[in-house]
């Protein structure tokens, strides 16, 4: 029971309720704005009967085509913690996935702390795996590397042979990775 | 700029070497090349801006600068010069200069679409919207609807015709021209024909604009057919069901028919019968009742929905698709385990009639399987999905009003229970991780809500310090939980505790919009309770954040632009506005003011230079009174009260209002400091008296219209508070109206001013120094400890506030009047010395200022005192003393204790200040 729609700026005067949550980042306004001046149609949100924001996934379409790196990448997902368990960020990762077979993306792809044991097994569910690791891609506020990240990636049907998620078995540091 | 297009022009190949000088950061050989090639073209207007460019690498800005206007006032059109100059003037950051540029450009070559667009790019980067909106589309509207859009219109057009359109933003903007001409009909047109199946991008992107249209056109019958169709390949997309019932309302109320032959509608079969929706959505129902995997709320949410509307409109037929309780019931069978089934089943509760609440309550009951009950009476689930549905159960009693009207004892029994059943719930998150929440808090926080509704009800305070204690306690097991934060964070400001919150606020990491919309939490009470060096930070935090908006927004608008994101253009801007036009902006941007103003002018530099360091000017206003945007999230704490409690669009209203007039009692307050500085210049002796008076009487006029507009928006202020109105306690925070008035401030007391305007000589005796009243007021133990439990009187803290701001106003106006009577002073002086004889009225009010400096000066000790005889009985209360069996958390206690002292220490601090600046007032 949604309405899933495109995500507008009023929706950040709204996102209070997924947003408080620790591990969803809330970033600075051109962040936002560049997602949605860029790729309006990977930022959907969905709202509930009465009109609160239950979650949202932002996201982009980047790489070469040329050398079958031309995917969709998954920025933020997060979903409020009361209308979690309905299957959510599930749906919203599909719409994400459907928007990148049509611009005739090779993969999909994300990165997750790897302390985030819920998302990275809902991200397996979901048929993603590990690519590779990326060494503290996580920063504090303070800057200080904080926590290592999980590359993790699904093929879509342009990739017919599934090379696209051959994982790599040696962790990368952030600055290596495209 | 290395990187272009056209090799054939012989100026690119002259010019090449400087671009690459410059690329490379060889500024000198740029310059050397640029002269050497100015030599043999002397009109080679672009090799003198690129060497301007590197003069201005260099250092030499001035003359970069007049090199540049050289070109510039020839209006250049030719691509090179324009580029160059374009980079130049961004380095020198002068945006502004590019508009120009091309301004000048577009009106020798009209048709240059390149023109045209760097035009649009400049005018949003240096935000001149009105023009670039003129140059694009809507707000002009006028000139939009006669020129621009037909304009664009014939241009795509003839796009269309040459079957030029090719790109998927290309229809996207074809179709937002049409549909803000409201050529509706010829915007669906494009939609349904073949250039809308290039909008593939978006999902849904052509149904979503077709919808659109159908309602726009009121094209029922195709509303509802489409609606229908998306339905049955999405049974759980709300809007499609809003749109569903509606058009088929309206189809209903035109009486309308099926056509005999052909179609029913492009769109497919139109349903137009209430006894259509009822199987519709019934088999919407059996769909998912047979379904092996998780069935979808949508259809079984959408009955209560048709049912809503039916008894809206008096239709007995909602009678076939079951009685409310049953289909809740059925409801909460379903999904009673899951979180939002609260959320779901609150909006339809009131189809339940009152004398059916409990028996509701007793029926879900029967579906939350518990375990055997044990000696306290309680039965606990045994997993988390028995555990969510007994939550729901009484998240739905709660919301059913059944808690509210238990009596003392019965609500106190429920908090017993609801902590059992916390505390229960806690092994089933024991492997939880820091940043997941507990399975059961949802318990403690309603514990907390009804400690809340003890206190409010029966005032007594015990019940908030266990209200506290229990959500430090809920905190200690879920240290990443918002809400119990929020609600700590609130209680502690009602208790006048400021300190806690600082910690609590940045826990929740709230950044840059997020100071927008819950800033208010935190500034809402910093200042007010004395903490003025933490009303300043929270101040600052929000401010950082909106004034970097300004610079932000610009270039993603020209991003939007660039992308061809059309139709995020007009929202970015109305973004912007609704920043820009925040009443939290206006709020901290003011009190931001007044705060430094308070607690620094006439300390390190004197009121007028504060005031001109800060650039205020008492003529201007800048806060948009009349388009004032309440962006605050006043339903950021999450609350399960019964709809009569809830927040309403009333409240909303009230509250803005509110804190508007308040604003406005602030703002007032600051321009009329800021122009009493200004008419602080000491009248200089050398000026004849009449240009003196002259040039008072005009600023003095400004401070007359200031008192003026002050006078009336008291009264306003007034007839607001008369009005007492009752905020629910989760929501919006009442303003300082209220206190700031029954304080007897005389910030809030124009007159109190008044009789300095005109700078009558007998100022002193009309100034009653502070109405001996108002220390009175402040009088009293805020944290007093008897029979082992506390009280605290946070309000008089408030008091205590006004009060001190009431001291620096009256200083500044005292020490406005002493620039005043000095030289008069010293000319009777010099008088008297001349004749023997003076005049005996003057005197008087040297006399009567002296005894007036005077008698402040006790009042500024007095208060003193009072502050020192507070700190040391806070200090001296033996808070170890109390116990947890009373509710009381000694870090609690503690914290607030020392908040407490920390305010009046504050307070004190600025007293003292103000106490030694009352010594230089001497005349």
């Amino acid at each position: 029971m949604t309405t899933l729609r495109a995500f507008t700026c009023d929706d950040l005067f709204k996102f209070n309720n997924i947003n408080l949550d620790p591990l969803t980042e809330t970033y600075g306004i051109p962040f936002y704005l560049q997602y949605l001046a860029h790729w309006p149609e990977y930022f959907i949100v969905a709202e509930a009967p009465g009109g609160e924001l239950m979650g949202y996934i932002m996201g982009k379409a980047e790489g070469s085509v040329a050398r079958e790196e031309w995917h969709g990448h998954v920025t933020a997902l997060s979903v409020a913690p009361e209308f979690r368990r309905l299957g959510l960020a599930a749906k919203l990762m599909e719409m994400l996935e459907e928007i990148s077979e049509r611009k005739g993306g090779f993969f999909v792809d994300l990165f997750v702390r790897v302390s985030n044991q819920v998302a990275v097994n809902m991200y397996k569910q979901l048929g993603y795996s590990v690519y590779r690791t990326v060494i503290e891609y996580y920063s504090a506020s303070n800057g200080e590397p904080d926590e290592d990240a999980y590359d993790m990636r699904k093929a879509l049907s342009r990739d017919t042979e599934r090379k696209s998620i051959i994982p790599i078995p040696h962790p990368v540091r952030p600055e290596d990775i495209e | 700029m290395a990187a272009r297009g056209h090799v054939q022009d012989p100026n690119d190949r002259r010019l090449r070497p400087i671009y690459d000088y410059l690329d490379n950061g060889n500024n000198k050989m740029a310059i050397q090349q640029a002269d050497k090639l100015l030599k043999k073209h002397k009109d080679l207007h672009c090799a003198k801006v690129l060497k301007a460019i590197g003069l201005q690498r260099t250092g030499k800005q001035d003359e970069a600068f007049s090199l540049a206007q050289e070109v510039a006032t020839l209006e250049p059109t030719d691509d090179n010069s324009l580029q160059a100059l374009t980079i130049l003037y961004r380095e020198m950051h002068h945006p502004e200069l590019v508009t120009k540029l091309y301004e000048a450009a577009v009106k020798k070559v009209p048709l240059s679409e390149e023109y045209h667009s760097h035009l649009f790019m400049a005018y949003a980067r240096v935000g001149e919207y009105k023009k670039m909106q003129q140059a694009i589309s809507a707000q002009d509207e006028k000139l939009a609807q006669t020129m621009f859009l037909p304009l664009a219109e014939r241009m795509v057009e003839k796009m269309v015709k040459e079957e030029k359109i090719e790109a998927e933003a290309e229809v996207q903007l074809y179709f937002m021209i049409l549909e803000r001409l409201g050529k509706c009909v010829e915007a669906l047109d494009v939609v349904r024909g073949p250039l809308g199946e290039k909008l593939t991008s978006e999902l849904r992107s052509r149904e979503n604009k077709c919808m659109m249209m159908y309602q726009r056109l009121q094209l029922w019958p195709e509303c509802n057919a489409l609606s229908y169709k998306l339905l049955l390949k999405n049974p759980d997309d709300w809007q499609f069901y809003l749109s569903y019932f509606d058009s088929l309302f309206h189809l209903m109320d035109k009486s309308w028919s099926q056509p005999e032959e052909g179609e029913h509608c492009v769109e497919g079969p139109v349903q137009t019968t209430v006894t259509e929706a009822v199987k519709f959505v019934v088999d919407r129902m059996e769909e998912q009742d047979k379904k092996e995997s998780r069935p979808l709320r949508g259809p079984y949410l959408a009955c209560l929905e048709l049912i809503h509307r039916l008894r809206q409109r008096g239709c007995p037929d909602e009678k076939e698709l079951g009685d409310p309780l049953e289909l809740m019931v059925q409801f909460f069978g379903k999904f009673g385990d899951k979180p939002c089934c609260i959320t779901d089943l609150k909006i339809y509760l009131h189809l339940l009639p009152p004398e059916q609440r409990s028996q509701f309550k007793k029926r879900l009951g029967e579906l939350v399987p518990l375990g055997e009950a044990g000696e306290d009476g309680f039965g606990f689930p045994g997993d988390t999905k028995a555990l969510q549905r007994h939550l729901c159960v009484c998240q739905l009693s709660r919301a059913l009003g059944l808690q509210h009207a238990l009596d003392t004892e019965g609500k106190l029994r429920l908090i017993t229970e609801l902590k059992a059943h916390y505390h229960h719930g806690l092994q089933f998150g024991k492997s939880c991780l820091k940043t997941e929440l507990q399975f059961s808090d949802m318990y403690c926080l309603m514990a907390a809500h009804v400690y809340v509704d003890l206190w409010t009800e029966t005032g007594d305070e015990n019940m908030l310090w266990q209200c506290l204690g229990v959500l430090e306690e809920g905190l200690s097991f879920s240290p990443s939980n918002a809400q119990f934060k929020l609600l700590l964070l609130l209680l502690f400001c009602r208790l006048g505790a400021f300190q806690p919150v600082v910690d609590l606020y940045s826990s929740l990491d709230a950044k840059h919009v997020q100071h927008d919309t819950i800033g208010y939490l935190l500034t809402r009470y910093a200042g007010s309770l004395g903490q003025f060096a933490a009303a300043s930070q929270s101040c600052n935090f929000s401010l950082r954040f909106f004034h970097s908006n300004q610079k932000d927004t610009s270039e993603y608008i020209i991003q939007a632009y660039k992308y061809g994101a059309f139709e995020k253009i007009p929202e970015f801007i109305a973004f912007r506005t609704r920043l820009n036009q925040s009443l939290h902006f206006a709020q901290v941007r003011t009190e931001r003011m007044l705060l430094d103003l308070y607690t620094e002018a006439d300390v390190t530099l004197s009121l007028e230079e504060s005031v001109k360091a800060m650039g205020v000017c008492p003529e201007e206003d800048d806060i948009p009174w009349d388009n004032m945007r309440d962006n605050r999230d006043l339903t950021v704490l999450v609350s399960w009260d019964p709809k009569d409690r809830e927040l309403t669009e009333e409240h909303r209203r009230l509250s803005l209002e509110e804190e508007s007039v308040w604003l406005k009692v602030r703002s007032l307050t600051l321009r009329l400091l800021a122009s009493l500085a200004l008419l602080g210049h000491a009248p200089s002796p050398r000026n004849s008296d009449k240009t003196n008076e002259n040039g008072i009487s005009a600023k003095s006029s400004t401070l007359q219209t200031l008192l003026s507009q002050l006078d009336q928006t008291l009264e306003t202020a007034a007839q607001i508070t008369e009005k007492q109105t009752q905020y629910p306690f989760l929501g919006p925070p009442s303003s300082r109206l209220a206190s700031a008035l029954s304080s007897g401030s005389c910030i809030t007391s124009g007159s109190f001013l008044f009789p300095h305007a005109d700078l009558c000589p007998s100022l002193p005796s009309s100034l009653s120094p502070l109405r001996p009243e108002m220390l009175s007021r402040c009088k009293g133990e805020v944290l007093e400890m008897k029979d082992g439990r506390l009280t605290t009187r946070p309000s008089l803290l408030e008091t205590l506030v006004f009060f001190v701001e009431t001291v620096c106003v009256v200083l500044w106006v005292a020490s406005y009047s002493a620039s005043v009577l000095r030289p008069l002073k010293s000319s009777l002086q010099k008088k008297k010395k001349k004749k023997k004889d003076s005049s005996s009225a003057m005197p008087v009010v040297l006399c009567g200022f002296q005894e007036w400096t005077g008698s402040l000066q006790g009042v500024v000790t007095q208060a003193l005192d009072h502050v020192k005889g507070q700190e040391a009985s806070l200090t001296a209360l033996k808070l170890a003393a109390l116990t947890l069996e009373e509710g009381y958390s000694q870090t609690q206690v503690g914290s607030v204790q020392s908040s407490y002292l920390g305010s009046l220490q504050e307070l004190g601090d600025l007293l003292r200040k103000r106490a030694d600046s009352l010594k230089s007032l001497k005349i």
